[in-house]
């Protein structure tokens, strides 16, 4: 600390206020509140009337089957998105990590979908997923039926809507991820694979023993923002299922949004975001761990 | 001769899944100039340009979904939240950089923790922080109550903290000699050393808040604060349902960010993506 940064600090609460209260107003604040109401039996309409009920909120989640259900449908989408989403990425920065210049409009191309708002793709892709009513269909159904196969209602199919969903959202998604691998690439010195194409390594090998442990960091962020992403699902089925069909596309958010409004449950809708807070903050730290293993 | 090969090979092969992949897109915008009996036309018409372009779809989305007012609140939003942002956020990330102050490193240990925490789920409790604060009623009030709670973003500091890390304090030790007081050393010297980083965290808010969907849905009730993405929405979910209409308001409610978009990307460096790894 030097004699001019010491004499700045004086200074400090000046920059610091505007940010700290800003977030202790609209962040902690309500988090805090959030956090007792979970404890409470809160209603929306007179929250001040809690009555103090203990882990009562969180003990009937557990059971609630329908609470089970939003968890097991947003776990599923996260099953489907995370590992397609992740291997497409890296495939695609692979393929287009290419030293010639005109490769880069490719790049654009793979990252157009991510710039476009999630509410207006849910909208889009909802027209796309058109099932065929006589002679009219969707752009998926069309495409199918060049390949030769027959039209499906997609989002009103209650085994198809959720993997509809999960399609849509890696097309969306993908872009943004192969550009994180793309800039983990750039760090992977070039006299690395130079050596290992000496040492007569093929591609295959090249990708599983020098490129992949080079990537593990970049890997593991991507794996985890995935994730966390994909619990965050909210958009997508709101718009283009309502939840539905037959609560098949149900995601956590819109079950604690449903809480709020609908059965107007204050203090269980509560204890539903803290407890996806929980297990947000428990995804973070196993991919903290998993990070720091490496350079220890 | 096999090295050309390859080469059209490759280039091949980028077109036809750039194509597959912008699909979508294009069906899209092509979509929103057809007339709406020959939307949903298969066979290879669904692929090529309308035989008769027809701009009425533009102009019905633009009166039935109120898009005009609509694009007013979303481009005002987006630039309060990524400019109001910046003002707040840039000085507290100097301070947590190079300041000393009692409890620094709990406080900066409490920001990174907030990073994590989902809007989703906050929404619900700050929607009662932001009314008890009266910030609902009006046009003046609810255009604070949709923004201002994310003005200050702890991801944002996180970020910049690490850029002004990153500086040489050297840069700054010469603007001390020459006499620079806090203010000078922080707008003048500090910020201007770190334009790819400012550049990339008002990039992520437009792209971020432009998409907004739940905070809108659950405070924007009234006409005077609507943004796009609830009108489109709207023109969505209630009838009479014109696919035409809807898709070319799909359309508007991109160009603006897209073109955003456009602009800022030169400010950005790529390796910026790559900041929130280590």
């Amino acid at each position: 600390m030097t004699a001019w940064q010491k004499s700045f600090s004086r200074r400090a609460p000046l920059l610091l206020l505007p940010a700290l209260g800003l977030l202790a107003v609209f962040v902690v604040w309500p988090l805090a509140r959030a956090a007792y109401w979970s404890f409470t039996s809160a209603d929306l309409l007179a929250p001040e009337r809690a009555r103090w009920i203990g882990w009562d909120n969180y003990s009937d989640l557990l059971g609630d089957p329908r609470f089970r259900q939003a968890f097991g449908n947003t776990a599923i989408f996260a099953l489907l998105i995370v590992p397609i989403q992740t291997a497409a990425a890296f495939l695609l920065a692979l393929w287009i990590n290419r030293p010639e210049p005109a490769w880069r409009w490719l790049r654009t191309v793979f990252f157009l979908p991510t710039i476009v708002a999630m509410p207006v793709l849910a909208v889009v892709w909802t027209v796309l997923y058109q099932p065929a009513e006589g002679t009219e269909m969707g752009l998926v159904n069309a495409a199918l039926g060049l390949a030769g196969l027959a039209p499906r209602a997609w989002l009103r199919d209650p085994h198809l809507a959720l993997p509809a969903i999960a399609a849509m959202s890696v097309w969306q998604g993908v872009g943004l991820q192969m550009m994180v691998f793309l800039a983990g690439l750039q760090g992977i010195p070039r006299e690395q694979l130079e050596a290992a194409r000496m040492d007569g390594a093929g591609p295959l090998q090249r990708v599983f023993h020098v490129i992949l442990p080079g990537l593990r960091n970049t890997v593991i962020f991507v794996v985890t923002v995935t994730t966390i992403l994909a619990f965050r699902l909210f958009v997508q089925p709101y718009l283009m299922t309502r939840g539905g069909p037959g609560n098949r596309t149900l995601s956590l958010v819109q079950s604690i949004y449903e809480t709020t409004f609908l059965n107007q449950d204050l203090g269980r809708a509560c204890a539903e975001a803290l407890l996806f807070l929980g297990w947000v903050a428990l995804l973070t730290w196993l991919q903290r761990t998993a990070a720091r293993e490496e350079r220890a | 001769m096999r090295r050309l090969a390859g080469q059209i090979g490759a280039w091949a092969a980028g077109i036809a899944v750039a194509l597959i992949f912008l699909a979508p897109l294009e069906w899209t915008v092509l979509g929103s100039f057809r007339a709406e009996a020959v939307i949903f036309q298969t066979g290879l018409h669904s692929w090529l340009p309308p035989e008769n372009w027809t701009f009425a779809h533009y102009a019905a989305a633009w009166r039935r979904a109120g898009l005009g007012p609509a694009l007013l609140v979303s481009l005002a939003q987006v630039a309060v939240i990524a400019g109001v942002g910046l003002v707040v956020n840039a000085p507290a990330a100097y301070a947590f950089a190079r300041l000393s102050f009692r409890g620094r490193d709990t406080l900066f240990a409490v920001i990174v923790m907030l990073i994590i925490l989902p809007v989703e789920v906050l929404a619900v409790p700050m929607f009662f922080t932001v009314r008890d604060l009266g910030l609902t009623g009006g046009l003046g009030p609810a255009f604070t109550g949709l923004t201002v709670p994310f003005v200050a973003k702890a991801f944002n500091i996180y970020f910049l903290r690490q850029h002004f890390l990153a500086l040489p304090v050297q840069l700054e030790e010469a603007a001390v000699l020459d006499g620079a007081g806090i203010w000078t050393q922080f707008w003048c010297v500090a910020l201007p050393s770190i334009t790819p980083a400012l550049a990339t965290v008002v990039l992520l808010d437009l792209l971020t808040h432009w998409g907004d969907f739940l905070w809108p849905l659950l405070i924007s009730t009234r006409d005077s604060t609507r943004t796009v993405q609830i009108s489109l929405a709207d023109l969505f979910t209630q009838p009479p349902v014109r696919w035409g209409d809807i898709l070319a308001c799909a359309v508007l409610a991109t160009l603006p960010v897209a073109a955003l978009f456009r602009w800022f990307q030169r400010y950005v460096v790529a390796t910026e993506t790559q900041a929130g790894i280590k």
